[in-house]
């Protein structure tokens, strides 16, 4: 069979359209897992005040990070490259590979718990959750274009199920219980911000993105508002969260399942909310699987290697292995990575991506135009 | 058989050891001056009175100008009234000129041989389509003939720009196949795609045009469609119209169409003779059917299995005292009326349509009542597969892929629950959107989402607003409505 035309040759692998979409739609939902009940455990009423601080930081990063992209069509790998050598590169890629799973340990714990507390009434079974892999091993294997388009469907089923739990819950929650702002001591807030950082470290995944995505005009300001979007879905779950649940509210974790439940008219037609849930589940999955799917990316360009299934593979038999035999340390390691080391978090989510900002950008070398695209290149983005 | 000779009793010889089957027909004839003629027909493709009055009886009457030399060709082809007429002196060519209904014709002194079109094959009559039934609009059907179909479409685009391009595939049937499009309005990539691949096809027989479908798709193995399909020619014509390529199989009343994409299965004909507020709800309850067609049975087996909480309390404790003393387990109870929509199903296809009707009374009221009686079955369970068997037929091209993917759902939500459910969502989501026909995403125009395209997408908006063609398709005349005091086309 002969090949397929190459079809929209210029199209990047992502537009600014599914960044945005991406940073409004797909990155909030991580936020609803185990982090609002951090947060109130933690910084108590003033909850939104670390979640601010955190999307403050994080939207310098990627403010960083933008400026990057308007300045050169290079991958972050090439100007490691450029830059430092090839080596570099290469070894700085591999810690990103393994910086993106450290950086999943704690959401796939989190989801795993969250699976069997929203999903079952009964104990699950020890490997009710493992199916998860055989997903993640999927979108790992696909390129990140396919990841551009799930950031597009995304937008229909985040907000549906966003917006239709919000009225649910809305009416539930007392917004006083919130105020006064910082009437938390600053220690405890303080303490908040390092305990949540591995939660809101997701501008980091925009650097391997470099190069995959070509900037125009304007895009900066589209990307950044988007992402303050997604950080307005944030503060407002947050606030609804704790406005309903109060002094609870530290011992309800993975609360988007349960914060529509107090609606009363679900007495009578069901808990049509858990449908809702489960829609947003969907666009939590494709999340979660994105920095594994990064890690792949990132380690196949390290190693030079076009054979993804495979990485796939022993990424995701590896962190399987993990999340079952992990079960009984869920303590032990929350305590680890959130309170010792939260400090991997701020190097490759905030360090790196300023310090690139001294890195190499000049195109020495172009790609030439007429360049063939392989198969999977050559269609839409 | 190396070429024709100018005896015509060895061509005639060399013929009949070639095509030796009882069907190929010789008939032998003088013409006036008694040089003998021949001509070889395939009995039953050929319309013998035509090549009697047109070919034989002008022959018969005729005598060659040059008596001592004989007739030359100018002199038969002059005195044959036959618009298609055409020599040939290559037997493959002949040969299957022969086999494909039209007639070789022979004179004895000339060493060329003349195909003349007498091709009469037996066709059905252009019916409206059981597949694709329109309340309103045209009901015009694609046919078995090539022939008509190509005639049908011309009818509805009486342009130069409509071109067919014309192929033959399968080793012994050499099936024609012809794909058409409009020039100037489809993507030129997408049309030498579908050619090049239809000429890759290596094939003894092409009974249908599924075959072709299974040979020029991208994926091979996907459980979703990648071409489209269509027995209507208005509906062909107006897909060409957006920049659509269409391919028309000798033998089948099915065209498809390339590239497809997803929503196509949501849309009907008639969506577009009746108000937009209509046919958006139309697409609306359809796409709704079709969600409620392959979660249904999968939400009540998880429900009962795993989260009681998503049926309501009242409903509970109905569904509790039906399922009361059942001797199977949800799915498992699940599995086997789903089992018995399937049998219903192919059984009422392939039966006898005057038996068919009480089959199924039988099959569908006289077994489920019994098994509900007999305690082997609840009632629950035969009303949501009923009701999801006649939603999924809402969308009738999404029928065997529906029918697949509910059983995929019916399996995950008896092992995993609902999370088995939010993990399939997830991953056809996900292969749905990373699957490409001919550079087309399957998911368009909602991922990658291209809102122009929206407009005709699930929702419908009213025809001033299809201004120009569907961005998807890459047109490179992009405008198709004239808006006032405009120029139309781009």
């Amino acid at each position: 069979m002969p090949a397929i035309h190459a079809i929209q040759q210029d199209k990047p692998a992502i537009n600014g359209r599914q960044l945005c979409f991406f940073a409004a739609f797909l990155i909030p939902v991580s936020k609803f897992l185990s982090a609002p009940a951090a947060l109130a455990f933690f910084a108590k009423g003033d909850l939104l005040i670390p979640a601010l601080t955190h999307y403050l930081l994080q939207a310098a990063i990627l403010a960083v990070i933008l400026f990057l992209a308007s300045r050169t069509d290079k991958s972050f790998f090439d100007m490691l490259s450029d830059t430092f050598g090839i080596l570099t590169a290469r070894i700085v890629y591999i810690l990103y590979s393994l910086y993106f799973i450290f950086f999943m340990l704690m959401p796939i714990l989190n989801i795993e718990r969250f699976v069997y507390s929203a999903f079952f009434d009964t104990a699950p079974y020890l490997f009710a959750f493992a199916p998860f892999f055989f997903l993640s091993g999927f979108i790992c294997t696909k390129n990140l274009k396919s990841f551009g388009r799930c950031a597009d469907i995304a937008l229909p089923l985040f907000l549906v199920s966003f917006v239709g739990l919000m009225i649910l819950s809305v009416g539930e929650a007392d917004f006083s219980n919130i105020l006064p702002l910082f009437g938390t001591p600053f220690k405890s807030t303080g303490n908040a911000i390092v305990r949540t950082f591995g939660q809101f470290s997701d501008t980091a995944l925009f650097l391997p993105l470099l190069g995959t995505y070509r900037y125009k005009k304007g895009d900066g300001k589209k990307i950044m508002l988007s992402y303050g979007l997604g950080a307005v879905f944030v503060l407002f779950f947050l606030a609804v969260f704790y406005g309903i649940f109060v002094s609870l509210a530290p011992k309800q974790p993975y609360a988007f399942a349960k914060i529509g439940q107090y609606f009363q008219a679900l007495s009578v037609v069901g808990r049509f909310d858990l449908l809702l849930t489960y829609l947003m589940t969907v666009v939590l999955l494709f999340y979660c699987c994105f920095p594994l799917q990064l890690s792949v990316h990132c380690f196949c360009k390290a190693i030079n290697t076009e054979r993804k299934v495979w990485v796939s593979a022993a990424l995701n038999v590896g962190l399987l292995a993990f999340s079952i035999l992990s079960t009984k340390y869920y303590n032990v390691l929350y305590e680890t990575i959130t309170g010792k080391l939260f400090w991997i978090f701020i190097v490759f989510a905030d360090l790196v991506p300023v310090l690139a900002l001294c890195l190499n950008r000049k195109d020495v070398e172009k790609a030439p135009k007429t360049k063939k695209k392989t198969k999977k290149e050559a269609t839409y983005a | 058989m190396d070429k024709l000779t100018k005896k015509l009793k060895e061509n005639i010889q060399g013929i009949k050891s070639v095509l030796s089957a009882q069907d190929i027909l010789v008939y032998e004839f003088q013409a006036g001056d008694g040089t003998d003629c021949a001509i070889v027909y395939t009995d039953g493709m050929t319309n013998k009175q035509l090549l009697g009055d047109l070919a034989a009886r002008p022959l018969a009457s005729l005598v060659p100008s040059d008596e001592k030399t004989g007739f030359t060709l100018d002199e038969i082809k002059g005195a044959l009234l036959f618009p298609e007429l055409k020599e040939e002196t290559d037997p493959e060519k002949f040969f299957a000129e022969v086999l494909d209904g039209n007639s070789l014709l022979l004179v004895d002194g000339i060493d060329t041989g003349l195909i003349v079109g007498a091709k009469m094959l037996p066709v059905r009559a252009v019916v409206e389509p059981p597949t694709d039934i329109a309340i309103k609009g045209p009901r015009e059907g694609f046919i078995e003939d090539i022939k008509t179909n190509m005639v049908l479409l011309r009818k509805r685009l009486k342009t130069s720009e409509l071109k067919f391009e014309l192929q033959k595939a399968g080793r012994r049937s050499q099936t024609n196949i012809a794909v058409c499009y409009l020039d100037g309005i489809v993507d030129k990539k997408v049309a030498e795609e579908v050619i090049d691949r239809i000429k890759e096809i290596d094939i003894d027989c092409i009974p249908d045009s599924s075959y072709v479908a299974a040979f020029i798709a991208p994926r091979k193995h996907s459980i979703f469609r990648e071409l489209g399909t269509t027995e209507k020619p208005d509906i062909l014509a107006a897909k060409l119209a957006e920049g659509r390529v269409g391919i028309l199989v000798d033998g089948s009343p099915i065209a498809l169409t390339a590239p497809f994409i997803l929503t196509e299965d949501f849309q009907s004909s008639e969506d577009y003779f009746v108000s937009p507020f209509m046919a958006t709800i139309f697409r609306a309850i359809r796409f709704v059917a079709v969600i409620i067609a392959l979660l249904l049975p999968a939400f009540y087996v998880t429900a009962q299995l795993f989260k009681m909480q998503l049926i309501p309390l009242g409903l509970m404790l109905n569904i509790a005292s039906s399922v009361q003393g059942l001797p199977l387990s949800p799915s498992l109870e699940m599995f086997l009326v789903l089992l018995v929509l399937e049998v219903l199903k192919e059984a009422s296809v392939r039966m006898p349509k005057y038996v068919g009707m009480a089959l199924s009374i039988v099959g569908a009221l006289v077994l489920g009542e019994a098994a509900v009686s007999a305690g082997f079955l609840s009632t629950p369970a035969i009303i949501i597969v009923a009701f999801s068997g006649i939603c999924l037929y809402t969308v009738p091209n999404f029928t065997e892929t529906g029918s697949i993917l509910r059983w995929l759902f019916l399996i995950v939500a008896g092992s995993l629950g609902p999370f088995g459910i939010v993990l399939l969502i997830a991953f056809l989501l996900y292969y749905i959107i990373s699957a490409d026909a001919f550079g087309m995403p399957l998911l368009a125009p909602f991922s990658p989402l291209v809102p122009q395209d929206l407009r005709d997408s699930l929702i419908k908006y009213n025809m001033q607003s299809l201004r120009r063609r569907p961005k998807l398709f890459r047109s490179p005349n992009k405008t198709r409505l004239k808006p006032a005091g405009d120029k139309g086309e781009e």
